[in-house]
């Protein structure tokens, strides 16, 4: 599916003291398939404008259209349905409500009409792609399980309905760094088989493993717009909305400050590992010493 | 709308009379108002009464957007009171909504009924809009102190109160995401008979009354964190004193209320 927002903006309790602009003038188009980053500093309008995307708000002003097709105020039926944009806000755990792990993920294909052995069907395939075994999860109590596994319980709740885009709000906030990069991974998985993926947060090294396009929003507006290794790279522009470069692309600016020799702006570990060997020209491997 | 853009309990800062008024006076002018509300009897005096309560808003520049957002929630019930008498009261024929008779009984009585209900809204509605919470919170253990003597736990009440109203904005936003998550898994509020719909509520409220437990459990832990010990003990640097616009406040007040039941249980309309 494609979404495009044009000239978008939104303002909260509009009319009264309170009123606060989340989105002003924001325009994005987001084409089928695609991996994108959503990133900028605290409160500078990211969730609302993955609200905006999956058509749960109206812009105030400036419109949205799906495949094409703008979305009419006060017409729910001009909104995709949630069989095709999935959302999860921060935190998704805490919406999870059934007795146990498979009823949970179930419940939102019976919600859109499924009988109940499809259902749990697709339910055992969500929580597979979720990287979490149907037979040894599916009987017990979401709230048994640990934070990261929760996450994916309700992330699979969300795959079930086989959306076409995946809107996630910082999906790996408070995780321990092995479930982020375990969650990570899955979610390149799924962006693999087609789905649209769009993350939303400010961990620059969960963007720089996941994101192609990286979108930059600042106070409510479009700071930038393009490929993620380029913006991620460019640590004034990084600097300028208050944003920390991964740790990757601070690391090769420190190598090459150091050595005062070229470092790709990326470095992988078998990058950076070829580069330190350049460095001391070709050796033997050493067995590694252990403190006895 | 969505529920996180309602008002219910919030502060709406000035400097106006209302604003400056003693807290426990204002308190008790609500207590009095809403006595009044009862022993008012008649159109005429609700309506004095609902005229001394719009000038106390105009003069704190509440904005009439402002005052709808904040009765909106309330407009079903008051639509439900006005439909409810309107059928159950007889009396000469007004007109008919198809085969169905309205009577001017139903009519007059409705309206009187919805009427009181607003303006008892909108009497709690004026005090915290113009009242801080902390204020209020103030005012109500000052009020409720003599109440200690008998070991009654008078400041927690007051502060329980107060994290009460506090919580109000913070649930409704959680239950607005939550209400959001669960729809875009597919889960409908709105649709079905009633059975349905009170299943459908389940998504919903189970989470929130976890979020809800968790929440007042962490608010525990941080207050004991802050060595927070209760009343006992507890001094107070704000002290509140009675000054020349309070005599003012009151008098007005009185002047309402009192004008309000004498006119309406003497004008027979």
């Amino acid at each position: 599916m494609r979404i495009e927002l044009r000239e978008a903006g939104f303002a909260y309790l509009q009319g009264t003291p309170f009123a606060s602009i989340a989105l002003a003038g924001v325009s994005l188009c987001i084409e089928p398939g695609e991996r994108i980053g959503i990133t900028g500093p605290v409160g500078s309008g990211k969730s609302t404008l993955l609200e905006l995307l999956a058509g749960l708000r109206q812009p105030g002003t400036g419109s949205v259209y799906f495949d094409g097709l703008p979305a009419a105020r006060r017409r729910k039926k001009t909104v995709p349905g949630p069989g095709r944009i999935g959302i999860a806000f921060q935190s998704p755990e805490s919406c999870l409500f059934e007795k146990t792990v498979i009823a949970d993920v179930a419940s939102g294909p019976r919600n859109l009409g499924i009988n109940e052995a499809p259902a749990r069907e697709r339910a055992e395939a969500a929580l597979k792609s979720m990287g979490l075994d149907p037979v040894s999860y599916g009987r017990r109590s979401p709230w048994s399980l640990s934070t990261g596994e929760q996450r994916r319980v309700a992330l699979a709740g969300l795959l079930a309905l086989e959306p076409e885009v995946l809107l996630l709000d910082e999906p790996s906030a408070s995780l321990d760094p092995a479930a982020r990069e375990s969650l990570t991974g899955q979610l390149l998985k799924i962006n693999g088989k087609g789905v649209t993926i769009v993350i939303a947060g400010h961990d620059m090294d969960e963007m720089a493993r996941f994101a192609r396009r990286l979108v930059i929003i600042d106070e409510g507006r479009l700071a930038a717009d393009g490929p993620a290794a380029a913006l991620l790279t460019d640590t004034g522009l990084m600097e300028r909305h208050g944003l920390e470069a991964p740790a990757t692309v601070r690391l090769s600016g420190m190598l090459a400050q150091a050595t005062g020799r070229p470092v790709p702006p990326f470095l992988t570990e078998a990058s950076a590992a070829s580069f330190l060997r350049g460095l001391s020209g070709p050796s033997e491997p050493r067995e590694p010493r252990h403190a006895s | 709308m969505h529920l996180d853009e309602l008002i219910i309990g919030q502060y709406f800062p000035g400097n106006s009379l209302l604003h400056r008024a003693d807290p426990r006076l204002k308190i008790t002018a609500v207590f009095i108002y809403v006595a009044g509300l009862f022993l008012a009897g008649g159109f005429a005096g609700l309506l004095i009464m609902a005229a001394g309560l719009l000038l106390a808003l105009a003069q704190a520049r509440v904005p009439p957007r402002w005052l709808y957002r904040s009765v909106r929630p309330v407009a079903a019930l008051l639509l439900l009171t006005f439909l409810f008498q309107l059928f159950l009261h007889g009396g000469p024929v007004l007109g008919r909504i198809g085969p169905v008779p309205i009577y001017r009984d139903g009519a007059r009585e409705g309206g009187y009924l919805a009427l009181r209900l607003l303006l008892l809204v909108l009497a709690g509605i004026v005090l915290s809009l113009t009242t801080p919470p902390v204020a209020l919170t103030d005012a109500f253990g000052k009020m409720m102190a003599p109440l200690a003597k008998l070991k009654v736990p008078a400041y927690e009440l007051a502060l329980m109160m107060t994290i009460a109203l506090r919580f109000i904005p913070t649930l409704l936003m959680e239950a607005d995401r939550i209400i959001k998550a669960q729809a875009a898994r597919g889960a409908s509020l709105a649709s079905g008979g009633p059975a349905r719909r009170a299943r459908a509520l389940l998504p919903v409220l189970i989470p929130l009354f976890i979020l809800s437990f968790k929440d007042a459990d962490e608010l525990a832990m941080a207050m004991e964190s802050r060595c927070w010990r209760g009343g006992k003990g507890r001094t107070s640097r704000r002290r509140l004193r009675l000054g020349p616009v309070d005599a003012m406040f009151a008098l007005l007040a009185a002047v309402v209320v009192a004008g309000g039941v004498a006119i309406g249980r003497t004008s027979g309309f």
